[in-house]
């Protein structure tokens, strides 16, 4: 059982991650227009997806401990190192707000003053939708998951000092597990309406909460494999086989097609009911992003779902890792394009100093405010491509890779804070004699 | 399945019970003459059953117009029954496919009667449609079959008729894998036969021998079969929530519907299994194989699928206000203090706050209380249906068309005449097939049978040395 430590390889490696990520943060702070429309949703975009990935972890966690589940127990402290990034996700989200506050970005079109005056639907909302809320929100709910996240992971360690298992510890982490189920399932719809939904801020859908969710679900699991496969090269997680990567590959392969499920559910219900505040919201994406709205149905369920389908493939190490980097970058752009036609509209309401009818001439004001600036840039022809938003530019995958640094380097310095492997879980013996 | 087993586990089977032992309680209740009682409750159920064939033919006689429907009100307790029976029939299926991949152990000691409760449920269910058309005689129409009847085609744009094939292929399938897993119990039980009712389960188990390639085929099938109905299960509630959600018709009208109809589906189905299950083990003396540990694992299932529900109206409440369409806004209002505010109120206290109890061991573990939380349960999801329908076309957007409704003798006829159905086939059911699988229970005897977790308490730790010492 060796003890994990982060090694100077892994630090400078990741400290050069995090470094492309905030160079690129930089350059797209600088070339951006008024508002910084790109540089903020980028880094919203990788805040709630981050923090999202921690928060399911900790989610997951709960569910399997109430549920009598033993298999995930040899790698289970992996999950318990990702949901301590709750604290960084809580301080990139202060970021967020205090922005808010400064008036140093437009993402939420509700937090406008000028446009909340004009604008009945956002007049109505916004005993919801505005800034001390916002604030009041993000910060309890996270910190409260921090909380529970702390108190679940001390739990768990500290059965590894008991000699023989304590059913006594066991118990209390049930009901700590147990009582976080209901609270997080109730809190975090409130925060994916306010984080997410709310940039495009006349659109609603109930199932969206529960939408976004998923799409955490798959990218934490594709993310579980990747490290795992990762570790276990550097000779960490011995007792991981190529039974626990099968089930996690199950994981992988029906939580695609749970997230696809959802994702027809809720495009098939708007189109067919075809009202046009619902519909707009796709209507957009299939129009302006085209290759986002069609490629992520691709990427994340087409070819996960054909390449797991197998038995075989989901105990292979290059169609696992082939499938979890496949559905990791997919489930990123799906948040992509759950943000950025949304802040980029908010940017051409605000900027364009559109007044009330919003949602109505967003091509419009998008074809004007492109040309223009084509015009500026010397580009021969206007198009509706607008880098950073119609699809994502360099600059914003090297902040993605700047913020995946930030979660890899924290979670690696929780793994070194504790066993790889909890010798005090009952359900140790089970997990590490796992057979599908 | 893991052969090492965390000695935290509860038996799953408690009796100190030998493989003899479970083939002869499991197969006594159908060897045996049937008591007094089945007698009594047999009566009953054909008596219902009687009542409803009579008011079912009271309406094809007369005409839908013997039912309370009106000029807004066009689904009543017709469609509402139809969706109670068919998200009833969702436990079993659920059970069954999605519990064996989860590998749940202790779905082997309700599956066979939940699987059976299901198929009995669908039937209920099916009901519904045929006669709400009025002229049961051209019911073949809902078949897209080749025909001379010109443009008069089934409509593949509504989820009417997406339901249809659902219900259908869900029904088939539940069947076959319900029937799948009785052949190795019928050939138990035709060993043990002689005579005519030999004959019978002779037939009844295809010849069955039990030979290696035999059950290789049987695992096989059980696994195809298991990867059909998980999508099917979802598929089945998600087309029925299709019937209200692509309408635009404020309160139907909602993207969460699917996800929460499927959940509030195996709500009301665990229920029901709880209500069944209660009774069946009590009656049959198989208490050492549906045990407390079975309650306590069903109970929670109620509790998480009755939270998922109550986030699910929470949702729908929070979002019509968010929404700003006053007509969404008012259908919600309209819903908790209008003129059907009581089927609200009964809805959410049934639905969401009493399952809350299932917080305490103590209530899990509870006989008397599961009981009763188990026809709650089946009362609100009954009023969930009511509420989404009958409210919701009660006003529509001309306050001239208002209207308010109340079923008719038939309708309620129709509706006790359900429960005679499902009653007639569930006591049948009881009298001729295992109502526990026998291989199954067998299956995990050695790793959940009380006198086996004593042992593995001894083995367990050996087992985590052996494996430190390999690495």
């Amino acid at each position: 059982m060796k003890q994990f430590e982060i090694s100077s390889k892994q630090k400078s490696v990741l400290f050069g991650f995090m470094g492309v990520g905030l160079l690129c943060l930089i350059i797209t702070f600088f070339i951006d227009d008024a508002y910084r429309p790109r540089f903020w949703s980028n880094f919203l975009i990788n805040s709630v997806f981050f923090t999202g990935i921690s928060f399911i972890a900790l989610f997951i966690l709960c569910a399997k401990f109430i549920a009598y589940s033993g298999w995930q127990t040899v790698f289970k402290r992996l999950w318990e190192a990702y949901t301590q990034f709750l604290i960084v996700g809580l301080i990139l989200m202060a970021i967020i707000i205090v922005g808010l506050f400064g008036g140093f970005h437009h993402l939420y079109h509700w937090n406008d003053a000028a446009s909340l005056a004009s604008d009945t639907l956002l007049q109505g909302k916004s005993g919801f939708l505005n800034a001390g809320v916002y604030t009041v929100l993000t910060l309890g709910i996270v910190g409260v998951w921090y909380f529970f996240a702390r108190k679940i992971r001390a739990l768990s360690i500290s059965e590894d000092g008991q000699t023989t298992f304590s059913r006594i510890t066991h118990q209390k982490l049930k009901k700590w597990s147990a009582g976080f189920l209901p609270i997080g399932g109730f809190t975090s719809a409130a925060l994916v309406w306010l984080w997410i939904m709310s940039v495009d801020a006349h659109w609603y859908s109930t199932l969206y909460a529960w939408y976004v969710t998923a799409s955490w679900l798959v990218s934490m699991l594709a993310l579980t494999v990747l490290l795992l496969h990762y570790f276990k090269t550097l000779g960490y997680f011995e007792y991981v086989t190529v039974d626990h990567f099968h089930d996690l590959g199950k994981y992988i392969f029906g939580f695609s097609i749970f997230w696809t499920y959802l994702w027809f559910s809720q495009f098939m219900l708007i189109w067919y009911g075809n009202v046009g505040e619902e519909t707009i919201y796709f209507k957009t994406r299939q129009d302006l992003y085209p290759a986002l709205f069609y490629g992520i149905l691709i990427i994340n369920f087409v070819l996960p779902f054909f390449i797991l389908l197998r038995n075989d493939t989901k105990r292979k190490t290059g169609t696992m890792v082939a499938a979890s980097v496949i559905v990791f970058i997919g489930h990123w752009l799906d948040f992509f394009l759950m943000i950025k036609p949304g802040v980029l509209h908010t940017y051409h309401e605000v900027a364009g100093g559109g007044h009330g009818h919003a949602s109505m001439n967003a091509d419009q004001s998008m074809t004007a405010k492109l040309i223009s600036d084509a015009g500026a840039h010397g580009a021969e022809h206007a198009s509706t491509f607008q880098m950073g938003f119609t699809i994502p530019g360099f600059l914003e995958f090297g902040t993605f890779l700047g913020f995946l640094g930030l979660f890899l380097y924290f979670v690696f310095i929780q793994l070194g804070k504790a066993n790889l492997v909890p010798k005090g879980d009952p359900y140790l013996g089970e997990s590490m004699n796992h057979h599908v | 399945m893991s052969a090492v087993v965390s000695p935290i586990r509860e038996p799953l089977i408690t009796g100190r019970k030998s493989y003899h032992d479970i083939t002869e309680d499991i197969c006594a209740p159908s060897e045996r003459a049937p008591s007094l009682t089945w007698v009594f409750a047999f009566i009953v159920a054909v008596t219902l059953l009687g009542f409803g064939v009579f008011s079912i033919l009271w309406t094809i006689w007369f005409g839908i117009g013997s039912w309370n429907l009106n000029r807004t009100i066009g689904w009543g307790w017709d469609i509402t029954n139809f969706v109670w029976w068919v998200g009833i029939g969702h436990a079993g299926t659920l059970i069954s496919a999605i519990l064996l991949l989860f590998r749940q152990k202790w779905r082997t000691g309700v599956n066979r009667a939940a699987e059976a409760m299901t198929i009995f449920a669908v039937i209920c269910a099916a009901l519904f449609p045929g006669i709400h058309v009025g002229r049961m005689w051209v019911i073949f129409f809902f078949f897209p079959v080749p025909n001379t009847r010109g443009p008069l085609w089934v409509n593949f744009n509504s989820p009417l008729l997406w339901d249809l094939f659902a219900i259908s292929t869900y029904f088939t399938v539940s069947l076959l894998f319900w029937y799948t897993g009785l052949v190795p119990d019928f050939a138990t039980l035709r060993d043990r036969a002689s005579g005519l009712r030999k004959k019978f389960y002779n037939f009844l188990s295809f010849g069955w021998t039990g030979s290696a390639k035999h059950w290789s085929r049987f695992e096989s099938l059980s696994l195809i079969l298991a990867g059909l109905a998980t999508p099917l299960v979802l598929s089945v509630h998600t087309i029925v929530s299709f019937d209200f959600a692509t309408s635009v018709i404020p309160g139907w009208h909602t993207t969460i519907f699917p996800p929460y109809f499927v959940a509030g589906a195996i709500f009301s189905g665990f229920a029901m299994v709880q209500t069944l299950m209660l009774i069946t083990r009590k009656v049959l003396k198989l208490e050492d194989y549906i045990t407390l540990q079975h309650i306590e694992s069903m109970n929670k299932v109620i509790l998480l699928t009755g939270t998922m529900v109550g986030v699910a109206y929470l949702t729908e409440l929070f979002i019509a206000w968010y929404s700003g369409y006053v007509y969404e806004q008012f259908a919600f209002l309209n819903r908790a203090f209008g003129v059907y505010w009581w089927a609200y109120f009964a809805m959410m206290t049934c639905n969401v706050l009493s399952p809350q109890i299932f917080w305490f061991k103590k209530m899990r573990r509870s006989i008397f209380v599961t009981f009763v939380m188990s026809i709650f349960v089946n009362i609100g999801m009954w009023f969930e249906r009511f509420v989404i329908i009958a409210t919701t076309l009660a006003r529509d957007y001309l306050p001239s068309s208002w209207s308010y409704y109340t079923p008719t003798w038939v309708e309620i006829g129709i509706y006790l005449g359900t429960f005679g159905i499902f009653f007639t086939f569930y006591l049948l059911f009881t009298r001729i097939a295992p109502v526990v699988a026998i291989a199954e229970v067998k299956s995990i005897l050695k790793s959940s049978g009380d006198q086996y977790i004593e042992e593995h308490e001894k083995h367990y730790q050996k087992a985590i040395d052996n494996k430190v010492k390999q690495h």
